[in-house]
């Protein structure tokens, strides 16, 4: 897949506005005029839900959107689908702006480009998991020995094999999300959109959904929009990361990079209660290779290991460097104190605003 | 001399009123105080500013008897247009109930009493619903009650029918336009709440009282507000989470009634379907005082000619009417609640 960012964005979000209540047309010259939030909700009454959204969605990425309860996450993925009409703004999937299709243009852009998984599963109790998984296909009234075949074959593939003539409320609750998987699936749309599709699991399934759902990617390569409030699983998730605080976008990028250079205090909050060492990459980190290797390394270790397997490795030795290899080729070299540092959020912060500028 | 002189003295309405006070046929209260001797002397101390003594004071006033005069009036002027639209458009219920009547009484017992005990057991499923039902008919059958019995039947099919015929769309129509449903609820309560035997006045004049189908619009609109209610409500109630999957992938609002509303509905649109059987069966002892046969015949006569055991056993056999169409529902109601539990 072409991963230069350069190519067009699959979903391309420009300038997106969404403001609740009775007259949010105009309330936009306000906005564009600098009121705030707080301001518009207590002279004009309305609720700015989204203010100035410019998103670049890549094909074959999974692009997480995090943010807190209220940060206006699940606003911004029904925009996507027009299941909430956007106040102001552009959404371009395929350079076709969905704003502007009619009744029957956004139906088939549902039907056909979009699918979408949600937080509480959202399956017909009266129907089956295979007539729950079929939905898709039967909506686009295609061949019933097609839907069949499409939905066991998305079933088996989910893991849930043998259970195609339950009921959804006999299932646990992760197999409910598998089949909502496995329906998003059958639809065999390029996009498929996650509203905090894990959210309301335990946390043991939900890993287990996080690595289905990596694996089913490495395959399939589509492109996901992934909503979640667990910075966890966006730093697990996210091909493109991006940090949504009261409506606005406050960071956005690789989370790596998002996660060694946080923004403001915001994000700086928020990642420091997470266990870097096993998030953070030695591509990351490390120091680009000059001219010739180093003479004094203690071994080769791969540009994708997570620190926690370097420090594993090292025996926990400080003084210990490495060289960095990636498709068997050298690009750098890695020292444990940088890797040290690397460790400590507000060090490693700094460090890099140094050595940026 | 009246109380209210001085309100049309002080306005200037005196020569509105004319002079001559009032005559015509004196009222019911005056008849009654002269009968008392009192000659109306004795006034109340403030009386209320009622048309009647408002009329005292002014002829031009009418008097309330005459205000009724005028809605009886203007309902017979009315009466005949609104023949001529109703009397077609409602003469089909008569067929039905005709034909079902016909059905029911014609057909031998050997034969519908099997095929109703089959249909009992087919929406039912339940053993021992089919066993009580068996066993109220052939109780019915032992009593000689079976032949009014079913004409009873026939009459709370026909109507339940109609009912959810129509009740049901327009529950839906209700659930999709909330200034339907603001202009429906107020209808709905008057319905439900107006004395039966208010429906039947207007009725009577309207249609013949031989026709089956005076008894069955008494019923229907009766009995018809529940299923409505419920079907609207059983829609809103959908969970949203769904419809808003419908939604996502593209169903068309077609697609979306009949695969996720109405189906996610049914319970309460069943319950709604239980409560107009109930309330059909219990309008039909009233509409047994227009021409309707069956039990409630039978119970007007335990009245009307004080015959007590033939109006108690008469009643019971209602009853045990009631306990059957409304255990075989509920059964028919439990067997999809089990396949739509999702919690």
């Amino acid at each position: 897949m072409n991963n230069s960012h350069d190519s067009m964005p699959k979903i391309r979000i420009r300038g997106l506005y969404k403001v609740f209540g009775s007259q949010s047309e105009n309330m936009l010259p306000h906005i564009y005029n600098g009121v705030g939030k707080a301001e518009l909700l207590s002279e004009h009454n309305h609720v700015l839900g989204l203010q100035d959204i410019n998103v670049d969605m890549q094909v074959g990425e999974i692009t997480v959107v995090m943010g807190l309860s209220g940060s206006g996450k699940s606003t911004l993925i029904r925009h996507l689908n027009r299941l909430i009409e956007p106040t102001a703004g552009e959404i371009l999937v395929d350079g076709e702006d969905v704003m502007k299709l009619s009744k029957d243009g956004l139906r088939q852009l549902r039907m056909l480009k979009m699918s979408m998984v949600f937080q509480k599963f959202a399956l017909l109790p009266h129907r089956t998991v295979l007539q729950n998984t079929a939905l898709p296909l039967k909506v686009r009234a295609e061949d019933e020995e097609l839907q069949k075949t499409e939905a066991c074959r998305w079933l088996a593939r989910v893991g849930l094999e043998g259970f195609e003539d339950n009921y959804p409320h006999q299932l646990s609750g992760g197999m409910q999300q598998r089949v909502g998987i496995a329906r998003a699936l059958t639809s065999n749309s390029d996009i498929m959109l996650m509203d905090e599709a894990f959210s309301a699991l335990d946390p043991l399934i939900r890993t287990d959904m996080q690595d289905l759902l990596l694996e089913l990617q490495l395959e399939l390569k589509k492109t996901i929009v992934f909503i979640t409030h667990d910075l966890d699983e966006a730093l697990k998730l996210a091909d493109h990361l991006v940090i949504l605080k009261d409506g606005e976008v406050v960071q956005q990028g690789e989370p790596q990079n998002i996660l060694l250079n946080p923004a403001d205090p915001y994000i700086e909050d928020f990642v420091s209660d997470i266990n870097r060492a096993r998030v953070l990459k030695v591509r990351s980190i490390m120091t680009p290779l000059e001219g010739t290797l180093p003479a004094d390394a203690h071994g080769h270790i791969q540009a994708d290991d997570t620190l926690e397997s370097v420090i594993a490795h090292s025996d926990g030795d400080t003084a210990h460097s490495y060289i960095v290899m990636k498709d068997d080729k050298p690009i750098g070299t890695l020292n444990m104190t940088d890797l040290v540092k690397a460790l400590v959020p507000r060090i490693a912060s700094k460090e890099r605003e140094t050595s940026v500028i | 001399m009246a109380f209210y002189d001085w309100v049309f003295d002080s306005t200037g309405l005196r020569s509105w009123c004319g002079e001559n006070t009032q005559d015509g046929p004196a009222t019911m209260a005056e008849l009654l105080a002269k009968a008392r001797g009192e000659g109306g002397g004795e006034r109340e101390l403030f009386p209320f500013p009622s048309l009647d003594n408002l009329h005292e004071a002014c002829a031009e006033i009418p008097r309330t008897r005459e205000m009724t005069a005028g809605v009886e009036n203007a309902f017979l002027s009315a009466k005949d247009a609104m023949q001529y639209v109703l009397d077609p458009l409602t003469q089909p219920l008569s067929w039905f109930l005709e034909g079902a009547l016909y059905i029911f009484t014609t057909v031998p017992w050997f034969v519908l009493v099997p095929l109703l005990v089959f249909i009992v057991w087919f929406v039912s499923r339940s053993f021992a619903v089919t066993v009580f039902v068996t066993a109220t008919f052939l109780l019915l059958g032992a009593i000689d009650h079976l032949e009014v019995a079913m004409q009873t039947l026939s009459i709370i099919f026909v109507c339940t029918g109609l009912s959810v015929l129509f009740g049901v769309p327009i529950g839906i129509a209700m659930s999709k336009s909330n200034a339907l449903q603001r202009f429906m609820i107020p209808v709905l309560d008057l319905l439900q709440t107006l004395p039966s035997f208010v429906y039947l006045i207007p009725l009577i004049f309207l249609f013949s009282i031989t026709e089956p189908k005076l008894y069955g619009i008494a019923i229907i609109l009766y009995a018809i507000v529940p299923v409505i209610r419920l079907t609207d409500l059983g829609i809103r109630l959908v969970d949203q989470d769904v419809i808003e999957a419908a939604n996502a992938f593209g169903m068309n609002g077609r697609q979306k009634l009949f695969g996720v509303e109405i189906p996610l509905a049914l319970p309460n649109i069943m319950a709604g379907v239980n409560q107009t059987i109930m309330m059909s069966l219990s309008m039909v002892v009233i509409a047994s005082l227009v021409s309707a046969p069956g039990l409630g015949v039978l119970v007007l006569r335990g009245i009307r000619n004080l015959e007590l055991g033939v109006g108690l056993v008469a009643g019971l056999g209602i009853v045990l009417l009631a306990i059957m169409l409304d255990r075989t529902s509920k059964a028919a109601l439990a067997r999809i609640n089990v396949t739509h539990d999702s919690h």
